[in-house]
């Protein structure tokens, strides 16, 4: 089997773009990931693409792949759009892994789009429970706050979690948005900002929300092959892992935990001979509060039911053990639903080649990234290594 | 021969006083009423007739009935016959003899005769519902008076409350209370004389042929005043009247005035009851009940939650703007009418492998994933809550816009419910019947049924959860 690697991200701003549509979104975040390769790259090279949106506003609902591939002047190479809600761009990258190490392509496209900001808030609201299991969980009163939510209440009974723990992610990934031109709520919030915000979903309030969002990210993924071609400092797709799960929360053993995450996790790690220690950052999947916490757990960053002292204790802010979301998660750097996956692999990339600006991290050399499709029907994880690696002690 | 064997009545918890009124208009219009109670959003006359319903048939002790009527004169549909889905919720035959009755106040009594006709015919057991919750323009007296409430009644050959004579009598008197076709609220020209004529020949005429000495009158109540104009005309004094009168708390209930009113006097163990619907137009019933033993009851006509009058405005979508367009997410009624065993009745699977329930009982078993086909399965309809938030304004999916405008937040839960033969199973449910804060993690809750949304002109009933009693 070829190894797959990582040779450019990149992505357009996340937020309210009036004047932009979602190709030329695409065509921001395809221009910025092929500049970012290191030795430059020839867009005819691109032998495939995957692309990843959920459709909200059912602009282009059947064939969005090549809608925006023709606009970058991708004709006639081999498309496919990709579909698994939150999770779609994640795993279109996991598709283009899949594409290089079978051999059917050296070197492909990876990325996603989508544009929730041209819709009047009850059509947004159509669109955003989409994703949720429709004919009961949804008819139960539900949108996305309401079922993650019901996870908060259930870990809050459970644990003992409260809800400044929740505003703890808040606090920490507002403070990393700041820093990312990127980002969409590019603000800091204080810990009593994070508390007082308005309920949306008891226990959430605004703060545990993400915002909707307009964007597209781009990754490409080049072969064991060709990757010289592009980079004398290859990073590698050291890790896959991907799970599905029962979409209705209802339908699950329990509340707690995100069982396709789990699986992803354990997948990415045993694929790529690491565990979270092994890890100097990770990009997870944070569309509300109690999400970054869930992940946490699900990926063994901490033990179950100790995540909310685990953020409070400043353990993933950027100078912690293990820093999460130093993109701003998408709580301030913004959700485009079917850039996001994409969008966080733009943050490893930045972070593992040096290109992170205010946010970078000192050295970092392997991370992970986490994205997660409704409320953990679908997650995908990726790790990604600097080449060459060399076990650091932590 | 026909008799009464169980009662159940209901009204909805909220309630309105005649001062709130006052203070929003100045002035109260409906005489002799000092409240009474107001549907909540999720609720309507098919609701309410499901909840008193389901109390009269456990009243009785029994299941299946052969007969069913339901009366009202504000229907939640205009035209489609009602009971398919009354019948279904209560889980009744799908061969039983099916009446919808309505256009007229005394629509309930006509349900109550004609079951009484059906069981000479040959029927062995009836089940009457009638509910109503009457509307009027906001500045008139028909909505001020403009109660909430249901009776049902299970009748059978012989039993303990006979109903041993009945009457009828009617005269054209067209214009004291009506509603034109397709139009949503009852109006009355407001000729006083002339509508106080109209009630009292009608009724008087109807009662003039029974020989009868009743210690209990439940009389038609449009207002609070009007059943006592008549208690001459009846040959009865007023405290007859006032010692059973719903209309006091409750309002106009509509057809239902007379058959709640009839429940109370049975409840409280009267003897013989006089019993006297009214219908503009103008036409009267009148039965004579004669119990001779307890009759079971189970009535649930109490409530106390307080409305102020923009709450009461809200709860009824006078001042809300409905549903909002949009797309996205769509279940289809084809699609929802297959799962209505589950929405009204809980039925769920056993899978035969692992002995696990799955809710619905579709796809593969959620314990060990065995794609054999479940055996049936029935939860109680009681449960345990692992999982709640409240939904707070704009929180809800499009589809709840409207609720969630006229009735505010909301509390949406995963329940485990449990099975009859053991197990449990868990459900997303939206909280009903108490405010979303009265719903936490470990809480015990039972299942009701509700409106669910309406899209497309249809409405969606299903099952919601409740504090348990």
């Amino acid at each position: 089997m070829r190894d797959a690697y990582l040779i450019g991200a990149g992505q357009s701003d996340y937020g309210a773009f009036p004047a932009e549509s979602y190709r030329s979104l695409f065509s921001t975040a395809f221009d910025a990931a092929v500049g970012s390769v290191p030795k430059g790259l020839e867009p005819g090279a691109i032998d495939e693409a995957f692309v990843g949106t959920l459709g909200v506003g059912g602009r282009q609902l059947g064939l969005p792949g090549p809608a925006v591939t023709e606009h970058v002047g991708l004709d006639g190479v081999p498309c496919t759009r990709v579909e698994n809600a939150c999770a779609a761009s994640g795993y279109a990258v996991r598709q283009a892994v899949a594409a290089v190490r079978s051999g059917m392509a050296d070197v492909v496209l990876a990325g996603g789009f989508e544009v929730m900001s041209d819709t009047s808030s009850d059509a947004t609201k159509y669109w955003l429970g989409v994703s949720g299991e429709t004919e009961w969980e949804r008819l139960s009163g539900t949108t996305f706050s309401g079922v993650y939510a019901q996870m908060a209440s259930a870990h809050m009974d459970r644990y003992g979690t409260t809800r400044e723990q929740l505003s703890h992610v808040a606090v920490k990934n507002h403070a990393n948005g700041a820093k990312n031109p990127h980002a969409q709520l590019g603000f800091e919030c204080s810990l009593e900002d994070a508390m007082a915000a308005p309920v949306v979903a008891d226990p959430l309030n605004l703060y545990h929300c993400c915002p909707t969002s307009d964007g597209a990210a781009c990754t490409i993924v080049a072969s064991e092959d060709v990757v010289d071609a592009y980079t004398d400092e290859p990073i590698r797709i050291a890790g896959v892992g991907a799970g599905s799960d029962r979409v209705g929360l209802f339908q699950r053993e329990e509340y707690t935990t995100v069982p396709a995450s789990e699986r992803a996790g354990e997948s990415a790690y045993e694929e790529a001979g690491v565990g979270p220690d092994g890890l100097d950052f990770a990009e997870v999947h944070d569309c509300f509060a109690i999400a970054e916490l869930l992940a946490y757990e699900d990926l063994g960053f901490c033990d179950r039911g100790e995540a909310g002292e685990f953020v409070a204790s400043g353990a993933t802010r950027p100078d912690g053990q293990l820093p999460v979301n130093t993109s701003g998660g998408l709580k301030s750097k913004g959700h485009p639903i079917g850039a996001t996956g994409a969008g966080q692999i733009v943050e490893a990339y930045k972070q593992l080649t040096g290109d992170a600006g205010e946010r970078q991290l000192s050295d970092p050399r392997r991370g992970l990234t986490h994205n997660v499709g409704g409320s953990g029907g679908a997650a995908v994880v990726h790790v990604f290594e600097r080449q060459p690696i060399e076990e650091v002690a932590r | 021969m026909s008799a009464i064997v169980g009662v159940g009545a209901y009204a909805p918890r909220f309630r309105i006083s005649a001062e709130a009124f006052e203070e929003a208009w100045g002035r109260f219009d409906a005489a002799g009423v000092n409240g009474k109670a107001v549907p909540a959003a999720d609720e309507d006359p098919l609701t309410m007739g499901y909840e008193a319903a389901t109390r009269a048939l456990e009243a009785a002790g029994v299941e299946g009935v052969d007969w069913l009527a339901f009366a009202s004169t504000t229907p939640p549909m205009a035209e489609e016959d009602l009971t398919a889905r009354l019948g279904a919720m209560l889980d009744l035959p799908e061969d039983v003899g099916r009446h919808v009755l309505t256009g007229s106040t005394r629509a309930g009594t006509r349900g109550i005769v004609a079951a009484a006709d059906a069981l000479a015919g040959g029927a062995s057991r009836a089940l009457v519902v009638v509910a109503d919750a009457p509307r009027g323009e906001p500045d008139g007296e028909i909505d001020h008076a403009a109660g909430a409430g249901a009776a049902a009644f299970v009748l059978e050959a012989d039993g303990p409350a006979r109903i041993v004579d009945v009457a009828e009598h009617a005269s054209p008197y067209p214009g004291s209370r009506f509603r034109g076709t397709g139009e949503a609220t009852t109006d009355g020209l407001g000729v006083t004389r002339y509508d106080r004529r109209a009630f009292r020949e009608t009724v008087g005429a109807a009662v003039d042929g029974l020989s009868v000495d009743p210690d209990a009158v439940a009389i038609q109540a449009p207002n609070g005043k009007l059943p006592y104009r008549a208690a001459g005309d009846l040959g009865v004094d007023a405290e007859t009247i006032a010692s059973v009168a719903t209309v006091h708390e409750l309002g106009d209930l509509g057809a239902a005035s007379v058959p709640v009113t009839l429940a109370r006097a049975l409840a409280d163990g009267h003897g013989s009851i006089l019993a006297v619907a009214y219908g503009s137009g103008a036409g009267a019933d009148a039965l004579v009940v004669e119990a001779d033993g307890p009759v079971s009851t189970a009535l649930a006509l109490d409530g106390d939650d307080p409305l102020g009058y923009a709450e009461y405005l809200r709860q009824r979508g006078v001042v809300t703007a409905g549903p909002p367009s949009g797309g996205g997410a769509y279940v289809s009624v084809p699609t929802w009418q297959r799962s209505i065993p589950q929405r009204y009745r809980l039925e769920a699977g056993r899978c035969p492998d692992c002995g696990a329930l799955a809710f619905p009982p579709e796809g593969a078993c959620p314990a060990c994933g065995s794609r054999e086909p479940f055996g049936a399965a029935t939860l109680t309809g009681e449960g345990t809550i692992e999982a709640v938030t409240t939904i707070s304004q704009g929180g809800a999916p499009p589809e709840f816009a409207d609720l969630q405008s006229r009735a505010g937040d909301y509390a949406a839960a995963i329940v485990s419910l449990e099975g009859e033969d053991g197990g449990a199973v868990s459900a997303p449910a939206m909280g009903t019947d108490a405010e979303a804060d009265a719903f936490a993690v470990g809480d015990r809750v039972e299942a009701t049924i509700r409106r669910i949304y309406t899209q497309e002109g249809v409405t969606r009933y299903g099952f919601k959860i409740r504090p348990a009693e």
